[in-house]
């Protein structure tokens, strides 16, 4: 039920620079703050985008899991992993993600 | 008494100032984004109320509200720093932001307001076309396009229609543009990203086309939305603005792969 927890830290991964350089650096840290499931905090840490996206995770907020680079998720696993656990669908074959000016800081 | 000179609706790339640097004249984009910022130009607004939602950049599900009126003195953006373009300082309308706030609020819409904002590409892409150098005072409306439930596509068709009777009634001399920000039909990051739901798109273009903008509203159900992306809900402000033009006819409307370029004239 704190699916509302994961949306709030990656909504602070892109909108607050302090937290999203913690982020970076030290992620395990950062979400010990957090009131996540171990459901939750497993999906997290090991990048499981399908299994968040199921959890009810925004899209919008999922995005900043590959532009942020967080927990493995990058453009490149990023479509494969949100669709996983999906039934394939042709409409997938037209997927492909924009090219990304990353900014790390 | 102020006056609606001109309603447009337009998307926002977040990439598209970027890539049409780098390449320019090569995107379709870029040449409808100028056919409309020339109309706006030869309508001669003194103020623009921008229709658009937020994509939890200003807003979060802490407090996200259905719609709500900007009324910031002054408010920056895109605050993304992943949308490559220039960072605008945009000049708010507070008097007209407040007045359209009780107009609405007396007329038994329960909206919000911001004093606030931080204003984010959604926002920003539209105007660096349509309000060069950021010389005109932009109100922003915010409707939640993207956080369910939704509202209903026909209550954003009666608050367009409120917002034309605010307009023709604000005691203001000035001339009015009126701009919807979003695509028809579009997933951004979701499973379907890189698919376009054509079919509605193009039954968008053509029940606009049309003026046929109450059987639109009542077609653009939540689940049609959601059925073409997670993107889709952008389509909100397009009815807010429809309801806005009255049965007044585009000027012209073009199609491009899930977004829409158009313009309606009142002169």
């Amino acid at each position: 039920m704190s699916v509302y927890q994961i949306n709030k830290l990656l909504y602070l991964t892109d909108n607050d620079l302090a937290f999203r350089k913690r982020m970076m650096e030290e992620p395990e840290a950062v979400i010990k703050e957090f009131n996540l499931t171990d459901e939750e905090r497993d999906a997290l840490t090991s990048g499981a985008v399908g299994k968040l996206y199921q959890m009810g995770v925004h899209t919008f907020l999922l995005n900043h899991l590959y532009r942020y680079e967080l927990f493995g998720v990058n453009r490149d696993n990023y479509l494969s992993r949100i669709r996983e656990g999906m039934a394939y669908d042709p409409r997938f074959e037209q997927g492909n993600m924009p090219v990304q000016r990353f900014i790390k800081k | 008494m102020a006056k609606l000179v001109l309603a447009a609706g337009v998307p926002h790339p977040p990439r598209l100032v970027y890539e049409m640097q780098q390449s320019p004249g090569k995107m379709r984009g870029e040449a409808l984004m100028k056919q409309v910022g020339e109309q706006v130009e030869k309508a001669e607004p003194d103020l623009i109320i921008e229709v658009d939602s937020d994509h939890f950049v200003n807003f979060f599900y802490n407090n996200l509200p259905s719609f709500c009126i900007g009324m910031a003195e002054e408010a920056q953006g895109p605050q993304e720093d992943w949308c490559p373009m220039p960072r605008y300082t945009v000049r708010g309308h507070v008097p007209l932001a407040k007045a359209l706030f009780q107009y609405g609020v007396h007329d038994k819409f329960d909206l919000a307001a911001a004093h606030e904002l931080r204003l984010d590409h959604s926002l920003t892409v539209p105007l660096h076309f349509l309000n060069p150098g950021m010389r005109l005072p932009v109100v922003p409306i915010y409707t939640n396009g993207f956080a369910s439930p939704l509202p209903l596509a026909t209550r954003c068709v009666a608050l367009g229609r409120m917002v034309r009777r605010f307009i023709d009634a604000w005691e203001g001399k000035e001339r009015i543009a009126l701009i919807a920000s979003g695509c028809f039909a579009m997933d951004v990051g979701g499973p379907l990203r890189g698919w376009v739901d054509n079919e509605w798109a193009e039954t968008i273009s053509k029940l606009l086309v049309r003026g046929q903008y109450q059987t639109l509203a009542r077609r653009a159900t939540e689940e049609r939305i959601n059925a073409a992306g997670n993107n889709s809900g952008e389509l909100l402000n397009w009815i807010t603005v429809a309801g806005a033009v009255g049965k007044t006819k585009p000027l012209f409307l073009e199609g491009d792969e899930g977004n829409g370029y158009a313009v309606w004239k009142f002169d």
